[in-house]
């Protein structure tokens, strides 16, 4: 099992001149240690308008930043918004090539559709056209990578014959995910070769299911890329400590923070009713999650807060399902002081990646300072 | 955090119902017409029109509803609503401006049992093949009018109708309190068409919200044809404590 840290850069009010900074330069702080203590993915998603919830709206350049200062992380474009009217194809495929090549071929590219009307509406996209322009965009952009030249003639963008440049540093592209939140998407990701990015807190049997249909569907896909990328991750929070009750008391008002924050935004199945968002998506799926039945003590299943051996518990049960990759988010609304965040990276290297076969901590780093 | 009303509840509770009891029986609303539309509104006013209890959405949005209930323990009766959605802690609630019914009957049981703060006026909902327009009059006057242009038939499965809080007075300790108690329909829809809304009248006076009330974008329309309710009421809110700490289980006041 791999271990990844991911990011949705949230900002608490008030709003100072600072407050920004500071999140942007604690997270960077972060992916570093983590960069040392042998986590495989820094992700960050693409969200606009989302107040205090997500500050992050142009992950491209944080992920630039996160590339520069590390030496073997890989960096998670994802997801990138596959809308006409947030990204034309052509910037998509033109930045993240850019940042493979900034990074030295350490990109994962990540793509997704939204599923807020905050931000929907904010570019006057349509809800009902997004699952269809992501298709297209997830078709597309590999093509613009590896052919010289790309031409086009689509339903949601169009092209004369141009070399779209720079051309990614992984050869023949860098490996190719979606982001899994609508029920049947796994399918989707399935169909065309992609990595199946969980980005809600699914409960084991629904992610056992999830895993179970994807890998059997896999086998027969018509990939979209050049090769098939055969990976399973989820979301989940993070926040170890020696100290059990201290641990969850602590993890438990990180997970508040975050369902709190989440809440507040629209989504877009309140206040759009279509059939292309089913399900009222990556937030409220949070909520549910993270407030639904857990093991007695009132914690949403596999969480992993708490002391190492309820974590190393908790992780072993998503590796018995399949999944191959768990994702961290580490703070909300800075609730947790950053030095407890980095202690909590550090003890969580220490104590639990040793128990998971594929991933090792980076001694010295365990043992070191800021 | 995020931000929070700051409507001054007190100055409202004089015109606000009294709340008759809280083991009011339900209504069963068979064969229910909804129009419901919703509006992108403009942010600081709208702040002051949501009690402390409630956080503004994000955008901030109203809701503008229609409904005939042809068959109801007090008879046919129509009832048109205009509400702020905020926050209630986590859950996303319809926060009743005002609104309007067309029986003397149904306006007393509606302001007693479910503390509906509304008047009488005249409600149409006129469904033509290109628009579906909804319409309140009062003394003569449209106070509003919105129409669903261009209605495409979608599925039930896709609509989300919300819970709705109502200001009210209950009598506590020998004196009289502010409560938002929470009426939460549920919905079995039989056929629903979407639309754009498009608002030509909005007399915000007439609805508790005068110039606050501020329309910038339009969202989405909806009509459906639906079997409803008007439940049991079972939470309640404090409205001067933010949502996440003034929940209320009924039974438990009054």
């Amino acid at each position: 099992m791999k271990f990844g840290v991911f990011y949705e850069l949230s900002v608490p009010r008030p709003w100072d001149r600072e407050a920004e900074r500071k999140v942007y330069l604690n997270a960077l702080e972060q992916v570093r240690l983590a960069d040392e203590l042998g986590f495989t993915y820094v992700w960050a998603v693409e969200h606009h308008f989302l107040e205090e919830y997500s500050h992050c709206s142009a992950p491209e350049v944080y992920l630039t930043a996160c590339a520069v200062q590390t030496k073997k992380i890989r960096v998670g474009h994802g997801i990138v918004i596959c809308v006409p009217e947030f990204n034309h194809p052509v910037r998509i495929a033109e930045r993240a090539a850019a940042l493979d090549i900034i990074s030295g071929g350490r990109l994962e590219f990540g793509t997704g559709r939204s599923a807020t009307w905050t931000e929907l509406g904010g570019f006057r996209a349509d809800p009902d056209e997004t699952k269809k322009s992501w298709d297209e965009f997830i078709h597309c952009i590999p093509q613009m990578w590896m052919q010289e030249r790309f031409s086009y003639e689509g339903r949601y963008f169009s092209m004369p014959s141009r070399a779209v440049l720079p051309k990614p540093y992984q050869k023949p592209h860098p490996p190719l995910w979606v982001a899994v939140t609508t029920p049947g998407t796994e399918l989707d990701a399935a169909d065309r070769g992609l990595g199946c990015l969980g980005v809600t807190f699914a409960s084991f049997a629904e992610q056992e299911a999830k895993v179970k249909e994807y890998r059997r569907r896999i086998k027969s896909c018509n990939p979209v890329g050049a090769f098939v990328n055969e990976q399973t991750s989820t979301v989940n929070f993070l926040y170890c400590h020696e100290d059990d009750e201290v641990g969850v008391k602590i993890g438990q008002r990180l997970l508040g923070t975050f369902n709190y924050l989440a809440a507040q935004i629209g989504m877009a199945r309140e206040m759009y009713p279509t059939k292309s968002y089913p399900t009222a998506g990556l937030l409220p799926a949070l909520r549910r999650q993270a407030s639904g039945p857990g093991d007695g003590s009132r914690l949403p299943q596999g969480i992993a807060i708490g002391n190492p051996e309820r974590i190393i518990r908790e992780l072993k049960k998503w590796e018995a399902i399949g999944v191959d990759t768990v994702n961290f988010l580490l703070n909300a609304a800075e609730i947790i002081p950053q030095e407890e965040v980095l202690r909590s990276l550090r003890l969580f290297a220490k104590e639990v990646m040793p128990a998971f076969a594929d991933t090792q901590p980076a001694q010295a780093a365990v043992g070191g300072g800021r | 955090m995020p931000k929070s009303g700051k409507q001054h509840v007190q100055s409202l509770l004089p015109r606000m119902p009294v709340l008759q009891g809280f083991d009011t029986e339900p209504w069963d609303l068979r064969q229910a017409e909804v129009l419901q539309a919703i509006f992108e509104i403009a942010e600081e006013p709208a702040e002051s029109l949501l009690p402390p209890a409630l956080h503004p959405s994000i955008p901030p949005y109203a809701t503008f509803s229609f409904a005939t209930f042809p068959d109801s323990p007090v008879g046919r009766f129509a009832l048109a609503q205009v509400r702020v959605v905020g926050r209630a802690g986590v859950r996303p609630r319809g926060y009743l401006l005002g609104a309007y019914t067309t029986t003397e009957q149904a306006a007393v049981a509606l302001r007693t049992r479910w503390g509906f703060a509304l008047e009488q006026g005249e409600i149409t909902i006129d469904q033509r093949h290109d628009r579906i327009t909804g319409q309140v009059r009062q003394g003569g006057d449209v106070i509003l009018r919105l129409e669903l242009e261009n209605p495409e038939q979608i599925s039930g499965a896709d609509v989300t109708f919300l819970d709705s809080l109502h200001l009210v007075r209950v009598q506590q300790d020998g004196g009289e309190r502010p409560l938002l108690i929470q009426v939460d329909p549920e919905y079995v829809f039989h056929s629903a068409q979407r639309g754009r809304p498009r608002l030509s009248v909005f007399r915000g006076a007439a609805w508790g919200a005068d110039s606050r009330l501020q329309c910038t974008n339009p969202v989405s329309a909806v009509f459906v044809r639906c079997d409803t309710d008007l439940p049991k009421l079972r939470f309640a809110l404090d409205p001067l404590v933010e949502g996440a700490r003034g929940r209320v289980q009924l039974g438990t006041i009054g």
